[in-house]
């Protein structure tokens, strides 16, 4: 096995393992700092925390039981994981959304989890994600693809932010082996690495295509792909789906789709792109 | 209720107005960073309470501290530095830890379109042979694992967290790759974890240092 193999296999393995979900620390900490926010010197750091919090969990806890049989779909996503977790509900956690549980989350579109599991940022929107970011977010016009089966948004992640679409698996759109996801597009303001990509074609494993004017780049296996954002940072991307992939570039946003799809069919989803 | 602030500022941003004083401001370096925070005390601890303890904890002092903090630097290996010395901190104390395990397969039993299940169960068993051999480590061979791939933090970000000095990255993930390979062997895992997938799996090294370059360079 080389260590190539190895490494690639343990970032896999980073992707599946069962972390508990993140507690609403930016809430505890402001509320902590609210009530002390002068600085103190650091020699002496203060061990102050909010007072008794495992009585406070108890009680929270006690009531949550209570709220959880009543009246779960009531409570906020961000709130039901932090009551799933709380009650140590790990093994059926309920998961709505990307990592980061707040009570802000807007609205999931539909109930299901599609794409839950990619580490893809907050579910949203559309309207709400083309807010979020930073640059103009395209929809394929192509039947079928017009209406995403879930959108994820991560403001952050690169500079300017990053927008999914998720498509279930379906007739003609094969599930990857790993979630039930068929068909991945990502969008985000970045440049592609052409000496990363030429370094790429050396193994002779991407074909330059053109798509919408713009340089594109086909990959019939599963890679990762390296780019710049604007900050200027090298920033690599993890395989999501295990499928081929078609990057192109419009502008200055990249693209990139992913699933078990023949290139026509690639091509033809990111021509309709509008 | 004002929905989720726009992120239209970056880190500096933030924290020259958490210099100054605004908690709001800091509420949203903390959202922002807070999920690997709590992962990077999670794979020390492995306790999901012992980690949130160190993550709020390394906050709070993270907000004390930011006079120090030099204007410029990148917030995140600073702050996960003294989040990583919180949850050493309690760690060392610590009398239960979890294994790390793998979330279930079924995470979201939604009936249509499943992966197909020799494939699901393939992957899987390979997960799970290579998670034991990684339980099986030493912590600091875990830990030196854990930053590099599973959370996939930078040479400098992994230097701060485990505190030691970059220079020796390198050669320590090295090393405990060769460990990993070794008990993998013991078990007799000799075939390819992965087969014909990784192909497109590099070109990152010269960019990225990836340890992978520096085999067995250790001291």
């Amino acid at each position: 096995m080389s260590d190539r193999e190895l490494e690639f296999a343990l970032r896999d393995l980073g992707a599946h393992l069962d972390l508990p979900v993140t507690p609403p620390l930016a809430e505890q900490v402001a509320t902590r700092l609210r009530e002390a926010p002068e600085r103190r010197p650091v020699m002496a750091p203060g061990r102050r925390r909010l007072p008794s919090r495992r009585w406070q969990r108890l009680a929270v806890a006690g009531l949550a039981v209570a709220l959880l049989a009543a009246a779960v779909l009531v409570l906020s996503p961000g709130t039901r994981e932090a009551v799933a977790d709380l009650l140590g509900l790990r093994g059926i956690r309920i998961q709505i959304g990307g990592p980061r549980p707040t009570s802000t989350t807007p609205p999931s579109t539909e109930a299901g989890g599609v794409g839950a599991s990619l580490g893809l940022g907050s579910r949203t929107t559309l309207d709400d994600a083309r807010q979020r970011v930073k640059f103009p977010v395209r929809v394929p016009t192509a039947a079928g693809f017009d209406r995403p089966d879930a959108v994820y948004v991560d403001p952050d992640q690169p500079v300017d932010g990053r927008v999914d679409f998720v498509y279930r698996a379906r007739q003609g759109l094969p599930a990857s082996p790993y979630t039930e996801a068929g068909l991945l597009i990502t969008q985000f303001r970045a440049s592609v690495d052409l000496d990363y990509i030429k370094k790429l074609s050396n193994a002779s494993e991407v074909e330059f295509l053109r798509v919408n004017g713009g340089d594109a780049f086909w990959f019939a296996q599963p890679h990762e792909l390296a780019f710049i954002d604007r900050g200027g940072s090298f920033q690599q991307e993890r395989v999501r789906l295990a499928g081929s992939t078609l990057i192109w570039v419009q502008g200055d946003v990249t693209y990139r789709l992913e699933g078990q799809v023949s290139r026509e069919e690639a091509v033809r989803i990111a021509s309709s792109m509008r | 209720m004002e929905g989720r602030p726009l992120d239209t500022e970056d880190d500096d941003q933030l924290v020259a107005r958490a210099q100054r004083g605004e908690v709001h401001a800091y509420e949203r370096l903390v959202r922002r960073h807070q999920d690997l925070a709590f992962r990077t005390a999670y794979l020390v601890t492995r306790s999901a309470s012992d980690a949130e303890d160190a993550a709020q904890e390394g906050f709070v002092k993270a907000w004390h501290a930011l006079d120090r903090f030099r204007p410029g630097a990148p917030f995140r290996p600073w702050l996960l530095a003294i989040v990583a010395n919180e949850a050493r901190n309690r760690a060392r104390s610590a009398r239960r830890q979890d294994d790390l395990s793998l979330r279930a397969a079924e995470d979201r039993p939604s009936g249509d379109a499943a992966p197909s299940p020799e494939a699901a169960a393939l992957a899987s068993e390979r997960r799970k042979t290579l998670l034991a051999a990684v339980n099986r480590l030493s912590d600091s061979d875990r830990e030196m694992l854990a930053c590099r791939y599973f959370m996939e933090l930078s040479e400098a970000e992994t230097a701060s967290v485990l505190g030691c000095r970059r220079g020796t990255v390198k050669s320590r993930t090295s090393r405990a790759l060769g460990r990993l390979r070794a008990v993998l062997a013991e078990q007799g895992v000799v075939h390819t974890l992965w087969p014909a997938t990784t192909e497109g799996v590099w070109g990152l090294k010269q960019r990225r240092d990836s340890p992978q370059s520096k085999k067995g360079g250790g001291e």
